[in-house]
């Protein structure tokens, strides 16, 4: 019976190694796993599908800072590599203040992902052409508000100080009406507080990407269809990589996928960890 | 591995940080304080880039001047460290709980309460889809029955006993679904750094 009292008192830290193990190895021997989209998933890559480009563009909104950064920034990739493949014109902004960075380091990539691979200048991704960084406004609900009415209004200037209004795609873009949708990228409630002043007030579409620790929140918002879709967590991540991987033939760095091995061998290990505390429990509690 | 300094740093954080699973150390501690420090001198540079110059700087070097008025009732934050003006800051205050109320009120009651009521109700439409209406009906229960557990005013005796413990199975149910989307969330972040030390920096991870 001492093998069982064992199991009860296993050093925490052992445990943490082994579930530091299972996450580790993974990475270093990697192995495919099928990837099944889940249906929010796939329901907001449809919205982005049936957005026509000539007529209106999407806001991402990277309302996340580097705590939450391993979640969310493949989905903001994700979001802008389907964005450009598409040729649809992207507004971006951020309501964090620690997000700006992360935003632009984004952007930064995915358009010399695309850059790289253009022959002509209508191939290229453009600054002020083919997306926009609205950067950070203060008092970020005045802002969203505004935005329903003039979005040069609510940013006057751009991120890296251009006056918004000047930009090429902002001429076609002036409001919520020429917003297909809103993906609100956050790990906290900031996409409630998008459907609460945009979507309720305004009718625009709001979708969400959240962190695996949010997501169970907003069930309730795409059950009632005020909220369009959500990619949740990095399994989320994984299945907008492998959708717009798939449909639109793109190579380039997919963390969420690369991931996924991990996620499933950990959540194995913790499991079988839960399973062996209880049988150890069950069976030193029948000893006394 | 990289060359970078800057991703040095960064990994020597990261395994700082780490180093608290092991337990409480000095190493540990350092990285929290820096952290902290870090991200909060990050704020106010940022906010002084992105808020200040744009919205209060340079309008007022364009001859803007009614940008003083929000500027003034902005400054009278700082009268809390003034005891006998103290109540200055009531200002400030009363005008951003006014907006925010204002604005909210409204807009949360019809998000909120009135959509999520409207999403509970069934009705014979539902049932063109089976699963669909079983969904319907499911919610249905499931919210009636958890909202008569939080029923304090009454004892759970007769018939308010079994609906409440039938609350109490969603309640679990939900909690379990939360605390699986946890522990991917946390995993996820120990991938996200696992990546970085392995990846970016020791360049282990193609």
């Amino acid at each position: 019976m001492k093998f069982w009292e064992y199991l009860l008192r296993i050093d925490r830290r052992i445990v943490f190694l082994l579930v530091g193990l299972s996450v580790l190895i993974p990475l270093l021997f990697p192995f495919r796993i099928k990837t099944n989209v889940m249906p929010y998933t796939q329901k907001l890559f449809d919205v982005i599908e049936t957005i026509d480009p000539e007529n209106q563009g999407i806001l991402i909104s990277a309302d996340y800072d580097p705590q939450t950064m391993p979640e969310l920034h493949p989905m903001f990739i994700a979001l802008l590599r389907h964005a450009f493949a598409r040729r649809i014109p992207v507004l971006v902004m951020t309501s964090y203040i620690q997000g700006p960075g992360l935003a632009q380091q984004g952007l930064n990539q995915v358009t010399e992902e695309f850059n790289a691979r253009a022959q002509t200048n209508q191939d290229s991704i453009l600054y002020g052409r083919d997306y926009v960084f609205l950067g950070y406004p203060p008092l970020w609900l005045a802002a969203v508000l505004r935005m329903g009415s003039d979005i040069s209004q609510a940013f006057p200037a751009d991120y890296y100080k251009n006056r918004t209004a000047s930009l090429e795609m902002m001429k076609k873009i002036k409001n919520y009406n020429d917003i297909g949708v809103i993906i609100s990228i956050a790990g906290s409630a900031i996409p409630q507080s998008w459907v609460i002043y945009a979507n309720t007030r305004f009718g625009v579409r709001v979708g969400s990407g959240a962190t695996a620790v949010t997501a169970p929140d907003f069930y309730p918002f795409l059950q009632t269809g005020q909220m369009c879709g959500m990619i949740a967590g990095l399994k989320g991540a994984s299945e907008y990589e492998y959708l717009v991987s798939t449909k639109y033939n793109l190579t380039g760095a997919t963390p969420a996928t690369r991931g996924m091995g991990s996620q499933s061998i950990a959540h194995l290990m913790i499991l079988l960890l839960v399973i062996i505390g209880n049988i150890g429990y069950f069976a030193t509690r029948r000893k006394k | 591995m990289n060359q970078d300094p800057w991703i040095w740093i960064g990994a020597f954080l990261t395994i700082g940080i780490l180093s608290f699973l092991y337990k409480e150390n000095p190493f540990y501690r350092f990285c929290e304080h820096l952290f902290v420090g870090v991200a909060n001198g990050y704020a106010i540079a940022v906010t002084y880039h992105l808020v200040l110059t744009p919205r209060l700087i340079l309008p007022l070097q364009g001859g803007n001047y009614w940008v003083l008025i929000p500027m003034v009732i902005g400054l009278l934050y700082f009268f809390r460290f003034v005891p006998r003006l103290s109540w200055l800051v009531r200002i400030p205050i009363a005008v951003a709980l006014g907006f925010s109320s204002g604005v909210s009120i409204p807009a949360i009651i019809q998000a909120d309460v009135i959509k999520q009521i409207q999403g509970t109700v069934i009705y014979p439409h539902l049932f063109s889809n089976w699963q669909q209406g079983l969904w319907a009906v499911l919610i249905f229960i499931g919210v009636l029955s958890t909202i008569f557990f939080f029923f304090f005013s009454r004892e759970h005796k007769g018939v308010l006993k079994p609906i409440s413990y039938l609350g109490i199975i969603f309640i679990m149910v939900g909690f379990g679904a939360s605390f699986g989307y946890t522990v991917m969330a946390r995993l996820s972040l120990l991938i996200g750094r696992l990546q970085f030390l392995f990846g970016t920096w020791l360049g282990l991870i193609k």
